[in-house]
């Protein structure tokens, strides 16, 4: 009797692995994504531990050498942190005052705002930062120039070149997650917790104090942690603003390091490393922090916050809106246009020659016009066949309940906890290392930005799977539809606005992508973010605004249609 | 109830582990060819885990369904026919109305998925739409629906292709209270019309008491009661279905041997309560001696004005006692008494007409067969 409910009770364990093409093709994904995600990592970390000739996998001799060579050069580490804290700061005040203003206070046009605040992140610190060179740099910005011309002297007002630069850049265009979080936070909140308090008596600014900030602190506390560790990782802004004066973050000087001759890449490994283990310690925090400040009161739920009566500190915080869309959106994108057209970039109209020159190089010039059309190719590749094969891991990870779906989801958000460009290294390691010749071709591009794009593509489409009620799908299968029939005519129909969504920002993401194609670009594979790099560093200021306007094109169409696909199908979903 | 397999369910021993615990946990019953079963529990009793495991949305760990005669769960023969080849047909909580439909095409899913001919099909969904009122509606897409008129599409889409056995998961409980009232009317009459076998599931008794040939009361994972309406309400076999259907006073105490007599035969006892007070009950079992509880409904118990009775304690084929009202709360179809009497408290419902003021004395009585002795 006790065998037999031993025997019948493992029958659902069982039952999971009877060999069936399910249970393969689920083996089969988490075999090929655990490999594209954990290999790359297990080389970065024998590198950095390597003492021995670079390259050798495994290495011959080990040591700690390469991470005590980093504590030697603690000016990186110094120069690191202060940038970081600096934007930090800067990216959550101002996402806290933007976020309060857009969700709390009777604005006009609140909406059509609330848009714009997003508009910097997709712009992407490269190109803000190319757009801030342009304005700010010491002498030649324009914002210098036309207060050269406006007061007579010959002082600069702005040296976007300085480590304030570089944090003012980061702050702009990578706090923009700051303003989302603590908008999250703030609009799911109960109005009812803060009506109870007016209501027993306590005034506006008495229930702001007691009980609308104590609410909203672990959201804003969770956006600097989560915000801080995004700093730590940034690369771009540093790049362009701080490799010009020799000022280095760890980012830099580790693409810094893989330039040198010869290159160091047992140091570049160790920063790396060292990097990943600092931001995962953040994003581990954070997680706690999120976890925990997760009062019983803030659902997930969505409110609508009661908006506030102010007074003139609307029209202040409004300003303060207003400015931000201006220094993050309007001046860039003005300053690029202007500059895109010039041959000698001016902010003087009168002393302007106006050319075409850069657009034809652009699509003329063949490498650069490759590292464009690859770039574009990539992107629709890369998003097609990853929305594929998303949506699979999306299916076994939230609806299979096969054995070991939740190490399938651990696995696949895992490159969230990579910064971007150490996860580039660990590729070059271990693309370099392996017998399939795919190394400087666009294939290996290609695997890395599925991979690094994993974490992105699964969230947009488990989004809309969970959104899916699943009675949907069974009522499907008791009206005696087989698996597949019940895909093709319920499932997959419900997903299709995910699965727009969801191409269109892997497409963005392809297009924009810069940490990993850094290291991953070759004679044969250019694509469009590192060659606006070299286009900057071989000092054709003229020409890279020209490529940093081609891809934020190529980005705001992608945006346009994801915009209007949104909308037009936000109400069939129930 | 014949032996023809056709629209017959059987349920032996079914157990439904979630990891460690088990939802449901040995449950057996039998649905006949056109009865109308209803699975009423509290939520996590476990019935609608029973119905999903019916439907073959939930995979059981042990015992065996057999649907029509066939068999499409058996732990023994390691067998389990996964829903769609079940036959069967099911209406979801959710309603799970498909929103990229019309409604015309969530009907016609099933029929299609039967390969049947175009116009077979839409003879079918005609009739279907039909007997739900919703034919003018075919067109429309399924998303600008309201919930009610979601809950006809749900229907007609279970019915559309004829299955003999249709299963309901809470089909009502997403409704307002008055559209749930007349949609229970129209389910009965739809159900008899179709002649279908349908198992029904939800957590409100006054539905699964008004609608159901047998109810069947779940608790923690197990079967507590079967039995028509009248015999769930009237005799409650556990505390649990006494108190969960229906209101009812529990008085617990010990029984104090048969009463003999030419009314009760031989399901009169006497017992005493812990009050001490002695009642005239009514076993439906033969008493194993050890039963502490009885149980009186509170609409079974009849009031009459004065603090006189004409003899405290049971008479032959009446309990009669005497009691205060202590509160009175009016709540339209009944007014509820809360009345001090020799024994504690009693609940008492009595209809808005018979009205008595709060502190006035009155004189309770209720027939032995409605105290009824309770089981465990």
């Amino acid at each position: 009797m006790k065998a037999l409910s031993l025997r019948i009770s493992r029958r659902p364990l069982l039952a999971g692995w009877r060999p069936s093409a399910q249970g393969a093709a689920t083996l089969i994904v988490v075999v090929f994504c655990g490999a594209l995600v954990g290999y790359p990592i297990v080389y970065l970390v024998a590198e950095s531990f390597n003492t021995g000739e670079a390259g050798t996998f495994p290495p011959e001799t080990v040591g700690l050498d390469n991470y005590l060579n980093l504590i030697d050069d603690s000016r990186i580490i110094t120069n690191t942190a202060f940038v970081a804290c600096i934007a930090t700061v800067m990216a959550v005040v101002l996402g806290f005052l933007i976020a309060w203003t857009l969700t709390r206070t009777r604005l006009p046009g609140r909406a059509r705002l609330e848009r714009l605040m997003q508009l910097p992140y997709y712009l992407t610190p490269l190109v803000g930062a190319l757009a801030w060179a342009i304005l700010a740099s010491p002498k030649s910005g324009f914002l210098n120039q036309l207060w050269h011309f406006l007061s007579g002297s010959d002082g600069d007002l702005f040296n976007i070149y300085s480590p304030w630069g570089i944090a003012w850049v980061m702050a702009l265009f990578e706090g923009t997650v700051a303003f989302v979080m603590i908008g999250a936070a703030m609009k799911s909140m109960d109005p009812s917790l803060e009506e109870t308090s007016r209501v027993l008596g306590a005034g506006k600014w008495r229930t702001m104090l007691k009980v609308t900030l104590p609410l909203v602190t672990p959201g804003v506390l969770g956006a600097t942690i989560f915000v801080f560790a995004e700093m730590l990782g940034s690369f771009a802004a540093a790049l362009v603003l701080g490799v010009p004066g020799r000022f280095f973050v760890i980012t830099t000087a580790i693409w810094e390091a893989t330039l040198s001759f010869p290159p160091d890449y047992g140091r570049a490994s160790a920063m790396g490393f060292a990097l990943f283990a600092v931001m995962l310690a953040s994003l581990t925090l954070y997680r706690r922090i999120i976890r925990r400040g997760n009062y019983a009161t803030i659902t997930g739920k969505a409110f609508r916050p009661r908006p506030l009566e102010m007074g003139a500190i609307t029209w202040l915080l409004f300003a303060l809106c207003c400015f931000y869309v201006l220094v993050s959106v309007v001046l860039p994108l003005a300053a690029l246009t202007l500059t895109s057209f010039q041959r000698f970039a001016t902010v003087f109209l009168s002393q302007t020659e106006l050319t075409l020159a850069n657009y034809q190089t652009a699509f003329g010039f063949g490498a650069v016009n490759s590292a464009l059309t690859t770039s574009l190719l990539l992107g629709v590749g890369v998003a097609t066949v990853g929305v594929v094969v998303m949506a699979m891991l999306v299916w076994i990870i939230y609806r299979s309940h096969l054995p070991g779906h939740s190490l399938v989801e651990y696995v696949v958000m895992f490159p969230q906890a990579v910064p971007r460009m150490v996860f580039g290294l660990g590729l070059l390691w271990a693309w370099l290392n392996i017998p399939i010749p795919i190394y400087g071709t666009v294939w290996l591009l290609a695997l890395a930005y599925f991979t690094v794009l994993l974490p992105l593509g699964v969230r947009t489409l488990a989004g809309v799977v969970l959104q899916i009620d699943n009675s949907l799908e069974e009522c499907a299968r008791v009206c005696g539809a087989s698996w597949s029939y019940q895909l093709r005519t319920v499932t997959l129909p419900l997903m299709r606005p995910g699965i727009l969504a969801a191409w269109l920002l892997l497409f963005i993401a392809s297009v924009r992508e810069l940490g990993v194609s850094i290291f991953l670009v070759g004679p044969n594979a250019k694509v469009i973010a590192p060659a606006i790099v070299s286009a900057w560093i071989s000092s054709s200021t003229e020409l890279s605004a020209a490529l940093a306007l081609i891809q934020s094109g190529a980005v705001f169409i992608a945006l346009i249609v994801l915009l209007r696909a949104a909308r037009s199908f936000s109400g069939e979903l129930p | 109830m014949s032996d023809n397999p056709e629209g017959r369910i059987e349920v032996k021993d079914l157990v439904v582990r979630y990891g460690e615990v088990a939802a449901v946990d040995g449950v057996s019953f039998s649905v006949a060819r056109g009865e109308h079963v209803t699975l009423l529990g509290p939520s996590g009793c476990g019935k609608t885990t029973t119905l999903r495991a019916i439907a073959g949305l939930e995979t059981p760990s042990a015992g065996s369904i057999h649907i029509a005669g066939q068999t499409v769960y058996s732990a023994a023969e390691r067998r389990n026919v996964p829903a769609e080849k079940r036959g069967i047909s099911m209406v979801f909580q959710s309603y799970a109305v498909w929103p990229h439909m019309s409604v015309f095409d969530n009907v016609a899913y099933g029929l299609r998925v039967r390969k049947l001919p175009r116009a077979e099909i839409a003879a079918q969904v005609e009739r279907a739409l039909d007997l739900v009122q919703m034919r003018d509606y075919a067109t429309r897409s399924a998303s600008l629906l309201s919930g009610g008129q979601q809950q006809r599409v749900a229907l007609a889409r279970a019915i559309a292709f004829s299955p003999t056995v249709v299963l309901f998961d809470e089909p009502l409980s997403n409704l307002d209270a008055k559209l749930r009232a007349e949609m229970r009317v129209e389910l009965r009459e739809l159900q008899r019309r179709l002649d279908i076998t349908s198992v029904y599931v939800t957590h409100d008794q006054e539905e699964a008491l008004a609608i159901s040939d047998r109810v069947i009361v779940m608790h923690v994972g197990g079967i507590e009661q079967i039995g028509t309406p009248e015999d769930i309400y009237h005799r409650p076999k556990t505390r649990f279905v006494a108190d969960f259907v229906g209101s009812a006073n529990l008085i617990t105490g010990r029984l104090a041997g048969p009463i003999a007599g030419p009314v009760y035969g031989t399901g009169g006892v006497r017992f005493e309560s812990d009050s001490g007070i002695t009642l005239h009950a009514w076993a439906e079992h033969p008493p194993r001696g050890d039963e502490d509880t009885v149980a009186v409904r509170t609409a079974h118990i009849a009031l009459s004005a004065g603090g006189a009775p004409s003899a405290s304690g049971p008479s032959a084929n009446e309990n009669s006692a005497t009691g205060r009202i202590r509160q009175r709360l009016f709540h339209g179809d009944f007014i509820q008494y809360i009345i001090d009497w020799p024994g504690g408290t009693l609940t008492v419902r009595r209809p808005p007409t018979e009205s008595y003021d709060e502190g006035a004395a009155v004189t309770l009585s209720f027939a032995p067969e409605n105290c009824v002795l309770l089981e465990g």
